[in-house]
């Protein structure tokens, strides 16, 4: 909550009534219509398993990592998989150092749930030994500016960078057959994570009592409007979780319609990602191809030293 | 440093300067009255460069450096866009986008005296001058122009406000007319209000215009003269 006052004291009353008088007549500040997205860029970072997403203004960072710990007791076959959040101040000046907000911690649930209780990561296959060891699956996601809507922006991020992670291949060896041996990514290649499907979260706006709604609001908009929802759906029209916190109360009917957009538009969005994701995928696979010129590069420096 | 003081100071007009350059010799300046804009400071006889950017010479007699940023350092005599944020018995406190808020005494307005103490509500929009900008103080600021009269100042009605980096405002308002207004302003007709804080308000009838103009400003910052044009170009065709 406290995100949403600072931004609104920062918001004149003329850009608060500007914002909602033009969207009786469909004309949002960005030049959108009330259910178009913004442009979506998907980048990766050097190392497996980091992505970078832009959102309009919005840019979240998206990290995944990796570790082998004991799983939970009740249950022993299954990986962990947790997200982690960290607004910085540079963001936004609403967002405090330190101690995460309302909205940061709203956010880390949202994407947890919408990627847990859905089960698209197979935490099955993360078991190595039942009850000894589990791969913990980290997902840091870093917003780095707050254009809004940052919880779709996140969303992205997280399922981005969950595509492109790989980890390392373990095998069961020792006496007993009970010690872990975690191959290093030189001799054994690294395993892409099991990913069912793509949960995609899309959010909506809804301003005061014309029952007026948009999709991925920008943060003006964000500051002005009564209610939100967010809606996680995947590419084949299943519904993962729906979020509306606070706020204006929303008609069925409205939901329904909600929810209809936002299965068309996670197909689109299902497609940027993994388009993107096929693009590193194949990159990736060319600069190994390469590795061996580089090698002979640095034979000819040694030879032009002697 | 001894070079730089014996070359001539027109030398460092219109080039770029670092933080620590001595741009202007007063010694060698006598029976001038020079004036003193953003990012420059006097130590006796030295003028120097506080921030990076180029340094501008305006006829008769001011000098400041230009340089783009998201956040805005108060200096005196410059036009400014400001919220609301509270009101005390003496001031109202100003968000100027700068690293304190701005003071606005409630008298500083025309023919202010303690019977007609305006009402703004938080979040009025103001266009404003800049009295005093010191160093510890709180800038200080004025709904009106040195001679006393209201001239334009004071609160903007309706439109719509959004931000820009300092160097795009300080483009808007440069003459001759910038490419994107004169373009914007050969088919559309609005009002527009440039703060050299990084703030702008445009007003028109509809709010399509206001969305279009608003929008063209924002996406010319990074292009030259003849892409702004053809940009504005390309955005009017759009809504048509």
């Amino acid at each position: 909550m406290e995100g949403r006052l600072a931004n609104s004291w920062r918001l004149t009353v003329n850009d608060k009534n500007f914002i909602k008088t033009a969207l009786l007549s469909e004309i949002r500040i960005d030049g959108r219509k009330p259910f178009e997205y913004r442009k979506i860029s998907i980048k990766f970072g050097r190392e497996d398993g980091s992505s970078e997403v832009q959102l309009g203004q919005t840019r979240v960072m998206g990290m995944v990592t990796a570790q082998l710990v004991q799983p939970y007791r009740d249950r022993p076959k299954e990986g962990i998989l947790s997200i982690f959040t960290e607004f910085s101040p540079m963001a936004d000046p609403s967002f405090e150092p330190g101690r995460p907000g309302e909205l940061a911690v709203e956010l880390g649930h949202i994407v947890d749930r919408g990627l847990r209780e859905s089960r698209a990561v197979d935490t099955e296959s993360l078991c190595i030994l039942a009850g000894k060891f589990v791969w913990a699956i980290r997902i840091d996601l870093h917003i780095l500016d707050n254009g809004g809507n940052l919880v779709d922006a996140a969303n992205i991020a997280a399922l981005a960078a969950l595509l492109t992670f790989r980890r390392p291949e373990c095998s069961l060896g020792g006496e007993d057959g009970q010690e872990v041996i975690v191959h290093p990514p030189e001799i054994r290649e690294p395993l892409p994570l099991t990913v069912h499907h793509l949960p995609i979260a899309i959010s909506f706006g809804f301003f005061s009592n014309e029952s007026i709604l948009v999709i991925d609001p920008i943060h003006n908009e964000e500051a002005v409007m009564g209610g939100r929802m967010t809606t996680t759906v995947n590419a084949n029209g299943d519904i993962c979780a729906i979020q509306k916190s606070g706020g204006e109360g929303v008609p069925q009917r409205v939901i329904m319609q909600c929810l209809q957009l936002a299965t068309s538009k996670a197909a689109s969005i299902t497609k940027q990602i993994k388009d993107a994701v096929e693009v590193f995928n194949t990159e990736r696979a060319l600069q190994k191809i390469k590795r061996q010129p580089t090698s002979t590069g640095d034979d000819v420096r040694e030879k032009q030293n002697l | 440093m001894e070079n730089k003081q014996s070359s001539s100071p027109a030398s460092f007009v219109d080039s770029t300067v670092v933080p620590g350059d001595v741009v202007l010799d007063l010694s060698s300046m006598t029976n001038q009255t020079i004036k003193l804009g953003g990012g420059l400071r006097q130590d006796c006889d030295a003028i120097s460069a506080m921030k990076a950017g180029t340094l501008r010479f305006s006829k008769p007699n001011k000098y400041w450096i230009e340089s783009s940023q998201k956040r805005y350092v108060p200096c005196v005599e410059d036009t400014i866009l400001g919220i609301v944020v509270d009101s005390k018995a003496d001031n109202f406190l100003i968000d100027i986008k700068g690293p304190a808020m701005g003071f606005l005494p409630v008298l500083a307005f025309e023919g202010g005296t303690r019977r007609n103490i305006p009402k703004f509500e938080v979040g009025t929009l103001l266009y404003l001058r800049v009295v005093k900008a010191n160093f510890g103080m709180n800038p200080e600021l004025s709904c009106t122009d040195a001679s006393g009269k209201a001239a334009e100042f004071g609160p903007l009605k309706d439109g719509y406000m959004f931000e820009t980096s300092t160097g795009l405002s300080r483009k808007l308002l440069s003459s001759p007319t910038c490419p994107v207004l004169e373009a914007l302003g050969k088919k559309l007709s609005f009002e527009i209000a440039v703060g050299l804080n990084g703030r702008v308000w445009v007003n028109a009838a509809s709010p399509d215009t206001i969305v279009v103009v608003a929008n063209a400003i924002m996406n010319s910052e990074s292009l030259s003269g003849a892409q702004q044009i053809i940009m504005v170009d390309h955005l009017l065709q759009n809504i048509q």
